[in-house]
């Protein structure tokens, strides 16, 4: 057998190799999908989106859970996107060799990292004990601590990707290096730096550890923020380990919802970064 | 430096360059450059690779400012005031003196928004004054009869010469008093080529203009002034005519007609 032979018959066998491990790893993910969509279904209707979660033997919805999750999600989006992106464009832009900016980023990939019970029982330390009671306030301080580090890491990255070409010849037409920034930087990474927060918001959709010890849970519907209030994590969570049918098929429901949300803000930020490459 | 035989005594330096050092870190990259821009006409600077050119040249807008490592010690005077002294406002600088790169830089916007933006940053105009001004840029640029029907298409839509074309309307759009090229055509193709030289003659009635090329024949084409430096000094500094046929030096001769760098 000549050497050449040999080759194709390597390269024959690490081929195969890594189809089927890439069917191996597919084929969970399918199988998952599958389940969700099959259990889930069952229990999409109307009633999922217009009633309150149920006492155990009685018919109702998620409507409580998702209303929490969303205004939890989009106050935590709203508290941490600023942050995530300033401290982005201080890394990027202003900190480039300095100590302080080391430091930050070297925290910052240990809080990415961090177990979001760790972030939970932090701020059930800091805000939960000394206000007496769980509240809603709580869960969106702890989402919020999960959105930061994934904005910051993003931003920075975008940011990075913008050619230095574009930021001399800004400057070259006598822009402030502010002015560079917020409209030739940004405006050249915005696909990207959108792509972060959608990733932030998928990340935290499904958090349930920082919000068991932080926004609890709530069967009723509640919009103050000074009281526990319902998600859709954290209702699956303990749906799903209860004995009773109809509360074991919300939470299948209830996961599927989560499940597709997640799947359309991924889609959406491949989207939009597919995008931005072609620019 | 200037001209030997004293054919540029009457015009007048719009940018001297007096006993200029620059340092990137601690190695230095300008060894006591001494050189004038003279009041519109172009002056080319060539020489072999890291020779300094593109050092010499960001030197005169202070572009070398965004890299807290770099800087340059000496005098560069334009109009006769000091652009180095701490106390120079260096975004006015920019504005008086502009700057086209070797690859062309449109930012992510409309055509229209390319050339606005400038104009913006220090006019308060209304909206048919700015499309005036742009329609003016564009054509100064040689660019309005190829995008005058695409104006909000993004700039990043043209080709490489038309891009760069709307860089330098961008330039021109503010209105300075010098442009600095450097390689505008080291990344354009031999027509777009021709197009951006002919520009550059044109606007050489209206503003001072200096270019870094690696083109010798470029160099020959477009400026009545030629320096050449080499290993951070500026060896020779003539009339263009003069650097090309009987140049002073034998390193510059050997440069010209291509026998090393």
């Amino acid at each position: 057998m000549t050497l050449y032979d040999t080759r194709r018959r390597k390269n024959a066998i690490y081929v195969s190799l890594c189809y089927a491990a890439s069917v191996f790893g597919l084929v969970w993910l399918a199988w998952i999908l599958c389940a969700l969509i099959f259990k889930g279904s069952a229990g999409l209707m109307p009633a999922t989106f217009t009633q309150m979660t149920p006492p155990p033997g009685s018919a109702g919805g998620l409507l409580n859970a998702i209303c929490g999750s969303l205004i939890m999600s989009i106050a935590a989006v709203a508290l941490g996107t600023p942050i995530g992106i300033l401290a982005g464009t201080y890394l990027a832009e202003y900190g480039s060799g300095s100590k302080l900016a080391f430091v930050v980023r070297f925290i910052n990939d240990i809080l990415l990292s961090a177990p979001s019970i760790v972030i939970g029982l932090f701020v059930y330390q800091i805000v939960v004990v000394p206000m007496g009671h769980f509240s809603a306030l709580a869960g969106m301080l702890a989402l919020a601590i999960i959105v930061i580090p994934v904005v910051v890491r993003t931003t920075e990255d975008m940011l990075r990707l913008v050619p230095n070409q574009l930021r001399e010849a800004s400057t070259a037409l006598g822009l402030p290096k502010s002015m560079v920034i917020q409209r030739i930087a940004y405006k050249a990474a915005r696909a990207g730096l959108t792509t972060g927060v959608l990733l932030a918001i998928a990340r935290i959709s499904g958090e349930t550890a920082p919000l068991l010890f932080t926004a609890l849970n709530n069967q009723f519907f509640e919009t103050n923020v000074n009281a526990p209030m319902a998600s859709l994590p954290v209702v699956i969570f303990q749906f799903a380990l209860s004995p009773y049918a109809d509360w074991q098929r919300l939470a299948w429901t209830g996961a599927l919802i989560i499940t597709m949300t997640v799947l359309a803000l991924s889609i959406t930020a491949r989207v939009l970064g597919r995008q931005r490459i072609k620019s | 430096m200037s001209p030997t035989n004293g054919a540029g005594a009457n015009r007048s330096a719009k940018i001297l360059v007096k006993d200029l050092n620059f340092f990137y870190g601690d190695s230095l990259a300008l060894k006591s450059v001494n050189m004038s821009v003279y009041a519109n006409s172009v002056t080319a600077i060539i020489g072999p690779s890291g020779c300094g050119k593109s050092t010499l040249l960001r030197v005169l807008n202070r572009m070398y400012d965004l890299y807290p490592k770099q800087r340059a010690v000496g005098e560069v005077l334009l109009d006769g005031d000091n652009i180095l002294a701490p106390s120079q406002d260096v975004n006015l600088l920019r504005a008086r003196v502009g700057m086209v790169f070797q690859k062309p830089t449109p930012f992510p916007m409309s055509i229209h928004e390319n050339i606005a933006f400038g104009i913006k940053l220090y006019n308060k105009v209304s909206k048919s004054e700015l499309d005036g001004r742009v329609e003016k840029a564009l054509r100064g640029a040689a660019l309005w009869n190829e995008v005058k029907d695409k104006l909000h298409a993004s700039g990043l839509s043209l080709s490489g010469g038309q891009q760069q074309r709307l860089c330098i309307a961008r330039t021109v759009a503010i209105e300075p008093e010098v442009i600095l090229f450097d390689e505008p055509c080291s990344a354009l193709d031999p027509i777009s080529t021709a197009k951006v030289e002919e520009l550059i003659d044109e606007l050489k009635e209206k503003y001072t203009i200096a270019i870094v090329t690696h083109s010798m024949q470029q160099a020959a084409r477009v400026s009545s002034y030629t320096a050449f430096m080499y290993l951070g000094e500026l060896l020779e500094f003539d009339e263009t005519t003069k650097m090309f046929t009987s140049p002073d030096k034998k390193q510059t001769q050997d440069y010209i007609t291509g026998r090393f760098g």
